[in-house]
């Protein structure tokens, strides 16, 4: 089983028809309704009492999970200087919090199999240090800094941590962001254009099976930075 | 369950995980510079302790507020673990 939080928009809900198209159990975990035939949790990752309830759910299955894919996420495009207060708690609670969260109430039962993968998501923003997003990056920063710790405390149970840091996705985080600036950030990368979702499942698809055994604590950057 | 039987779970799983013929008293520190635990040490210790409870009937939630607090920590000594174990199998 595999468990993807943000699983009903965005990226999570492509990984989440990806791995499902591939034959994987899913457990979507989102704070609205999902669409389609996905077993779903209703969780809000910024709420400490709300994912521990939904990681008792989880437990309650007793089935292994394979692993955790932390995909939900929030956004907000602006200059630090011109981002009020509520804003800013909502973009490090939901995106750093809410992460650890996720990878301390959903990992131990990982650890417990011995076995397992944890995807967290970054964004190329950290590393290009984009204008405009500063607090957005530095809620991710936060996760790239807390992942490579976390992979190294959970290492011994066989289980590894990894992030994806795409660059400008379309997704409903990218609302009104214009196509010329997308080709500015793209510019910056290694690989200079803009990548699909479907190539970031192909990189969760590769951090979850095992030909990724030797990878943990790692940031992969979609495009190169 | 009573205070006695959850300090011999608890020391059993401890000594468990440490794979050692050590003793382990009350007044063992679980966290801290001082203890023979590690951090992954204690949590095989904690997942241990969660496969005892269900045998036992009972849940034990190693993630709660009572664990995680500094002023009050179960993971201060051997005492405060077993004790927070009893607990929770009469909650």
């Amino acid at each position: 089983m595999i468990i993807v939080t943000g699983a009903s928009r965005g990226l999570g809900q492509a990984i989440t028809e990806r791995l499902i198209g591939k034959g994987e159990k899913v457990i979507g975990l989102a704070r609205n309704n999902i669409s389609g035939n996905i077993d779903a949790i209703r969780c809000d990752i910024s709420d400490y009492a709300s994912v521990k309830k939904a990681s008792k759910e989880i437990k309650q299955l007793k089935t292994p999970v394979k692993a955790l894919i932390n995909a939900a996420g929030v956004a907000s495009m602006n200059m630090a200087l011109t981002t009020d207060e509520a804003t800013i708690q909502k973009l490090i609670q939901t995106n750093l919090v809410g992460t650890i969260y996720c990878c301390q109430l959903f990992s131990p039962i990982m650890l417990r199999q011995k076995q397992g993968s944890i995807i967290n998501f970054s964004t190329i923003a950290v590393a290009l240090a984009l204008k405009g997003e500063s607090v957005y990056a530095a809620s991710k920063a936060g996760v790239e800094s807390f992942s490579r710790t976390f992979a190294r405390e959970v290492a011994s149970f066989n289980v590894r941590v990894n992030c994806i840091a795409p660059g400008p996705i379309r997704t409903d985080l990218l609302r009104g962001i214009t196509e010329t600036q997308i080709e500015k950030i793209t510019a910056q990368q290694v690989l200079p254009k803009q990548f699909q979702k479907s190539d970031v499942c192909d990189l969760v698809e590769l951090l979850i099976d095992e030909k990724a055994s030797s990878l943990s604590g790692q940031v992969l950057s979609v495009g190169g930075v | 369950m009573i205070i006695e039987q959850a300090k011999e779970i608890v020391i059993s799983a401890i000594k468990d995980a440490l794979e050692e013929n050590v003793e382990v008293k009350e007044d063992m520190q679980l966290i801290g510079g001082d203890s023979s635990l590690d951090s992954m040490k204690l949590v095989e210790v904690c997942l241990a302790l969660e496969d005892l409870a269900n045998e036992h009937g009972f849940e034990f939630d190693w993630t709660s507020e009572a664990a995680m607090s500094k002023s009050r920590s179960m993971f201060r000594n051997v005492a405060a673990l077993a004790e927070e174990f009893a607990n929770q199998s009469e909650a």
